[in-house]
């Protein structure tokens, strides 16, 4: 008999807080984060047009990442926090 | 010791079953692993004196905590041999680095290995190769070194092929991706001291990288004449338009040929950095950069790098053969920056 140690590790669950989704984008201040990938400023502001237009938000702004690899950061969503009430995370590639 | 490893347990009949179960429970990286027993891994964690519990590193975009008892275990399992542990403890360090930045290397299509150069005395007294066969096969340092490291990435951080690791080609280097500096011969100073440590320490860097590409130049017996020959061969290649770092390994005719005419390396990478620049028009006209052809496209130039420095020099390769390698980084320094990290004993 062998007994073998496992070399994976446990993925320990992490509690994540969700607002609750708005009912309506009617006045609604969208927040879009581009990920500095080609097009994907082009692919969100059209989004956020449609977003103006179809669903009544009332304005987008569009924020961008240090670059595509890192999570967003801490400047931005603070940024964020403030001034929107929606946001759309997207990448383009 | 033993009370203190804290990992899971599996018990098997024997050898061949513990190498299957290995394969089954999807650890390996496709080749059979040493079964990781408890001895094994205690004497991996002892030749480097670390405790079980330690944390070498923590990848704040997993947010895994990597382990010195993980590390030891899929070291174990790479066939490594205890003494190489503080190597393998420097380059977990490195890709856990948030210089590193480890989720876009090991996540991305674009399909990053992990060049490890050592550098030191370690790299002698372990007999990592600096030579002949420099990408391999043959040496055990070289190939299970960057095997546990790997191993690390997959069972650790998550990096599995076809589910996180997501590149679409990968290359062999993803198996194993370790080269020594060939400090003995060469006449230049050794990548460690250039990056700023001294030349009795023992150091690993770490690049994200793609495969080595082989360049031939047989004709000329100067230092310009084998950096023209490089550098047309390099201009167009890897991510032509993200500015990685890119990795020089000259081997012994052509180091030889460089240094006799009293090259050193920061020449070599200011050389570089002037001859590898592309036109924009050339970038247009090849579908590399957006955009209609402008007036002045043609005598507009865009480095292949964005500064001589994200160009590492390093001299290795066997002493015969008038061949050496460039290796383009993963896609830009910005996004993943070659991290060198002292080994520790």
């Amino acid at each position: 008999m062998i007994e073998l140690l496992d070399p994976t590790v446990e993925v320990k669950a992490q509690p994540i807080g969700y607002v609750d989704r708005p009912r309506s984008l009617e006045g609604k201040r969208v927040g879009l984060i581009e990920n500095t990938k080609f097009n994907s400023d082009t692919l969100l502001l059209r989004i956020g047009e449609i977003l103006k237009t179809e669903y009544g938000a009332a304005e987008t702004r569009l924020f961008h990442k240090h670059n595509a690899s890192v999570p967003a950061h801490e400047e931005i969503i603070q940024e964020i926090r403030k001034t929107c009430d929606v946001m759309v995370a997207g990448i383009g590639d | 010791m033993s009370a203190t490893l804290t990992s899971k347990r599996h018990r098997v009949e024997d050898v061949a079953d513990a190498i299957e179960f290995c394969f089954q429970q999807g650890w390996t990286d496709g080749l059979p692993v040493i079964p990781p027993t408890q001895d094994r891994v205690v004497t991996m964690l002892e030749a480097a004196r670390l405790d079980a519990k330690q944390e070498i590193g923590f990848v704040a975009h997993r947010a895994v905590s990597i382990t010195a008892e993980k590390v030891a275990i899929n070291a174990v399992m790479a066939g490594c041999k205890p003494e190489y542990m503080p190597v393998v403890v420097a380059a977990v360090e490195g890709i856990a680095d948030p210089r590193w930045s480890y989720h876009g290397p090991g996540t991305s299509t674009a399909g990053a290995g992990v060049l490890m150069i050592v550098n030191g005395p370690i790299a002698r007294e372990l007999d990592v190769n600096a030579g002949d066969n420099l990408f391999g096969p043959g040496w055990r340092a070289n190939l299970t070194i960057g095997r546990a490291v790997r191993l690390v990435m997959r069972n650790v951080c998550g990096s599995i092929p076809g589910t996180l690791d997501r590149g679409t080609l990968g290359h062999p280097g993803k198996l194993s991706y370790v080269i020594a500096e060939n400090e003995q011969d060469s006449p230049w100073t050794p990548l460690h001291v250039e990056r700023g440590f001294r030349r009795e320490q023992s150091t690993v860097t770490v690049m994200a990288a793609e495969a080595p590409h082989q360049f031939y130049n047989q004709l000329s017996n100067t230092a310009e004449g084998v950096l023209t020959t490089l550098c047309d061969d390099m201009r167009i290649s890897g991510n032509v338009m993200g500015q990685p770092h890119y990795a020089i390994v000259l081997a012994g005719e052509h180091m030889r040929t460089i240094a006799g005419d009293g090259w050193d390396k920061k020449r070599i990478r200011q050389y570089v950095f002037e001859h590898t620049q592309n036109s924009h028009a050339h970038l247009k006209q090849t579908q590399r950069m957006s955009g209609p052809l402008q007036p002045g496209d043609d005598i507009k130039l865009r480095p292949l790098v964005a500064s001589p420095d994200d160009i590492l020099v390093v001299a290795a390769g066997g002493r015969a053969g008038a061949f050496s390698v460039y290796i383009p980084g993963w896609s830009s320094a910005r996004n993943s920056q070659a991290v060198t990290k002292e080994v520790r004993r």
